[in-house]
């Protein structure tokens, strides 16, 4: 057990879950919490005293009225495939997990609407509805695993969400179950709100609003055709001027993703699906819309992108062209994996014009902190994904790969941009948000946060920086999955 | 504080604000402040909260005049007016976001934008008359709705004065931004209850080229819902209204129903969506093209219903439309495909019969598990009326909450919004 003569948790208090959740529902092993130590932000691992696995609405208010009786904090976790340290226990001995609250409860094609618990896999919720020509737009890299209630924690994005938007315009109503047990309906299924934008202030809370059991969420239409292509640069340089290009035609492509020399090898190595090694990057830019209109679309799609310097253009033939294109891309940072025994990948944000001076910026700092980064990301919305590649059994360089994260962050909002574009700041950005905001602007962050945890027990000791709240930063054990 | 007359009022704020900048309402502004104040900077803004919330004063956002003056019961004792805040302050094309004082109209944001091909896809009705504070406050929207979304899905930036005069910002200028809570979610349709919007942060996006209009009519309203969910069944459209029949007439003078539907693209997708939308309506389309086209959606877009004795907005699920719109019995404009839809009632029903349809309207809303607004309704029967749906417990506590957690004092336009916020 991994209760010790300091936690609060005690046998009296697992007896009482086990009553609520289950027997199974209720895992107080220390052996087995360490799965739960970390989420992919493997730099700060902390286990909880307790996990509990409720199935049901009912099963997560009942345990947290406990809690609220305890006054015990907890933390909610989905899937833990977060890149920011999310669901990290911090003075919160309890751990909420949802992975047995996965069923889809209703799907209404009718209106695009599509009721999920909060358990269920991102991409079980496209599939649930992809023979009918439907699909969920946010499609994070983790979407084979990670949950919707961690997507809607962290308001997750994907390379899609250039043109289909990112978790909140697409989240319409939910069932939260506020941290005192009480459970709230906010929103609904109709596309107006009544009220206050509650839903709005709860997607991106990450989970310090209470735990989120249900959602409704919006469908899209399956486009007619794609048309996608890969198209190879000599150099990073030229591939952001091609971006650049094909935003200033007008041009809204449903995707525009760039992978730089090093995650090019890497990608290459693990799935062999023909990008040239000696390209200095490469841009994966996907059309999408009516059959009628692609070649037309395409053709000037391409003049673009060879008028930006392209090496070659080489369009994906048929659907398995395609998705090997975007298995490519969405592994890739499992593929890093090869690279370097370990790596932390940032998420910063410039104004899509700072892109090319951004990446030179990057290449500085690797050359300053002498680690290789790697540059795998969302180029058609800014959205940038250093890789930061060290090896945790040196001291000195996880202590330079944190540094060299915060400088490129820094150099993100010294461009305009922001810390985080989907990762969230979790535990990891906590000491960078006030380059962003002011003293007040947190403040009110903290008030509207304590609108529905006035206790500040759901997922205490984060994105807010509090003097208190400072991890203890565990030796790193294991890289982050895939 | 009720017991200050207008000078004495005008008096007390001039020791935050300059006399020149303190004046007396002009015509619809009545409704919404007994004074009105013109800040130029957010500083001077800062100060007038602070003086409203030691002196007990209440405040309204000018900017909102004219949405206030369709629902408040009586003014505020303070209007603020961002007549001076109007400036564009960064605007990128190639980024494809523009920051503005939120005193600055849609149109005239829109006019500029033009300039580089691009525009703020929001189109309430009357954008020249519509400040960004006020698109943002009401969260207005309008037929593009169906294809952009509303204006929740394009701000991403936003500063606002809240109590003690406070300075907030949440978002930025980057367009995909997860750092913070999001203070822009807060914000959007808030109606000035939590803070004096300054400055909105938004995406902006490609005007569309070759812009079409289709025009068909109907015999009857239902069969043009039913014609109009066709239509968008299969195809993604720039915008799909459906006007009943005194609606229809004023717009096309035939006295039928019309769908109006709108699309762009190249020559290719708008003639491939010229065939469908013929094929999907099963009707003869009359199809406008150029600057035709461009007028007539304007005039569709800005409609505001004036002379009506009550407007109110029905969203239900779009399925639940047609039926709910059958069960109200009124005239009605619809974005057909987004489940909402304005209902009115002409000038000549009297203060009952007003109350009855709303309580109807109201009842067939619910029942649909939809809601129904009033935006409009004649000064007379303003107290007597609902204007805002009640959210369920403990929605509604919560609320609450954010509203005493942002507006301690109470001062931010008291008293016009859900249950009584």
């Amino acid at each position: 057990m991994a209760t010790d003569s300091h936690s609060p948790v005690d046998s009296r208090l697992i007896a009482e879950l086990r009553e609520i959740v289950g027997v199974d529902g209720v895992t107080s092993r220390a052996t087995e919490l360490k799965v739960y130590e970390c989420d992919g932000w493997t730099i700060e691992k902390a286990a909880p005293d307790l996990l509990v696995r409720p199935r049901t609405t009912a099963e997560v208010s009942a345990v947290l009225k406990l809690l609220h009786r305890r006054e015990l904090a907890f933390v909610p976790r989905g899937a833990g495939t977060g890149l920011s340290g999310g669901c990290l226990p911090l003075k919160a001995p309890v751990m909420i997990c949802t992975s047995r609250m996965n069923r889809v409860l209703a799907v209404d094609l009718a209106n695009r609407r599509i009721e999920v618990e909060s358990g269920v896999v991102n991409l079980h919720v496209t599939n649930a509805v992809k023979a009918h020509g439907y699909f969920y737009a946010p499609d994070p890299s983790s979407q084979v695993a990670c949950t919707i209630g961690g997507n809607i924690a962290e308001n997750s994005g994907g390379p899609h969400t250039l043109k289909y938007g990112v978790t909140t315009n697409h989240v319409l109503g939910l069932e939260l179950v506020l941290p005192d047990g009480e459970v709230a309906e906010l929103g609904s299924p109709v596309d107006e709100r009544c009220g206050y934008d509650l839903v709005g202030a709860l997607v991106g809370a990450e989970g310090t609003a209470g735990i989120v059991t249900r959602a409704t969420l919006r469908l899209m239409r399956e486009p007619e055709a794609h048309r996608t292509l890969l198209a190879v640069f000599d150099d990073v340089e030229g591939a952001t001027r091609a971006v650049s290009a094909i935003i200033a035609a007008g041009i809204i492509p449903g995707a525009i993703e760039m992978m730089d020399q090093l995650i090019i090898h890497a990608v290459e190595a693990a799935f062999h699906v023909g990008l040239p090694q000696d390209a200095g990057a490469v841009l994966i830019v996907e059309l999408d819309g009516i059959s009628a209109a692609m070649d037309e679309q395409g053709q000037r799609l391409s003049e673009l992108i060879l008028g930006a310097a392209a090496r070659t253009i080489r369009v994906a033939r048929d659907e398995n062209e395609r998705a090997a294109l975007w298995k490519a891309r969405k592994r890739a940072f499992g593929a890093v994996g090869r690279l370097a025994p370990n790596y932390a990948t940032q998420d910063g944000v410039v104004p899509r014009t700072r892109l090319p001076d951004i990446l030179r910026e990057i290449s500085a700092i690797s050359r300053r902190y002498q680690l290789r980064i790697g540059n795998v990301f969302h180029a058609g919305d800014g959205n940038i994904h250093p890789i930061v590649l060290y090896d945790e059994r040196d001291p000195s360089q996880v202590r330079r790969a944190i540094e060299a994260g915060r400088d490129i962050l820094k150099a993100c909002v010294e461009m305009g941009g922001s810390l985080t574009g989907e990762h969230g700041i979790g535990v990891e950005k906590m000491a960078e948000m006030p380059l962003i905001f002011s003293p007040d602007d947190l403040m009110v962050m903290a008030e509207l946060r304590r609108v529905f945890d006035p206790d500040e027990r759901s997922n205490p000791n984060k994105v807010i920086p509090t003097p208190g709240g400072c991890v203890e930063v565990a030796t790193p054990r294991r890289q982050a999955p895939l | 504080m009720d017991h200050l007359d207008p000078s004495a009022l005008a008096q007390v704020l001039t020791a935050v604000i300059d006399g020149d900048r303190v004046h007396f309402p002009n015509g619809h502004e009545a409704c919404a402040g007994r004074v009105i104040v013109e800040p130029a900077n957010p500083r001077e803004i800062g100060e007038v909260v602070l003086k409203c919330e030691s002196d007990g004063l209440t405040l309204a956002p000018m900017g909102a005049a004219r949405t206030l003056a369709q629902i408040r019961r009586r003014p505020a004792d303070v209007g603020v007016s961002l007549a001076r805040m109007a400036r564009i302050v960064d605007y990128e094309p190639h980024d494809m976001t523009v920051v503005a004082e939120a005193g600055l109209t849609l149109g005239a944001l829109n006019t500029h934008t033009g300039l580089h091909g691009q525009r703020l896809p929001c189109d309430p009705a009357k954008p020249e008359l519509t400040t960004l504070g006020a698109l943002v406050g009401a969260a207005k929207s309008g037929p593009l709705r169906l294809s952009e979304g509303g204006v929740r899905d394009l701000l991403i930036g936003i500063r606002f004065i809240g109590h003690d005069g406070r300075l907030i910002h949440g978002g930025g200028r980057v367009v995909k931004n997860v750092a913070g809570y999001d203070l822009m979610k807060v914000m959007t349709g808030a109606f000035g209850t939590l803070g004096i919007i300054t400055e909105t942060t938004f995406k902006v996006r490609p005007l569309p080229e070759n812009y079409s209009l289709a025009i068909t009519s109907f015999d009857d309203a239902a069969d043009a819902l039913m014609a109009a969910r066709r239509a968008e069944e299969t195809a993604s459209l720039g915008h799909l209204e459906v006007l009943s029949p005194s609606l229809g007439d004023e717009f096309a003078r035939t006295g039928r129903s019309l769908v109006l539907t709108g699309f762009g693209g190249s020559r290719t997708e708008a003639d491939y969506y010229r065939a469908h939308v013929s094929n999907a309506l099963r009707r003869n389309t009359h199809m406008l093209t150029g600057e035709d086209a461009i007028a007539n959606y304007q005039r569709l877009r800005d409609f505001d219903f004036a002379g009506a004795a009550a407007v109110a907005q029905l969203a239900v699920l779009p399925a639940d439309l047609p039926h709910c719109l059958n069960a109200c019995a009124a005239e009605f404009r619809a974005h057909a495909a987004s489940g909402i839809a304005q209902i009115f009632l002409a000038s000549d029903h009297s203060n009952d019969e007003i109350c009855e349809a709303v309580r109807r309207w109201r009842e067939i809303a619910h029942q649909a598990h939809g809601y129904l607004r009033v935006l409009a309704a004649r000064p007379d029967v303003r107290a007597k009326l609902e204007m805002f749906d009640r959210p369920p417990e403990p929605a509604m506590r919560l609320m609450r909450r954010l509203k005493a957690a942002f507006d301690p004092k109470g001062i931010f336009n008291p008293g016009c919004f859900v249950a009584g916020i």
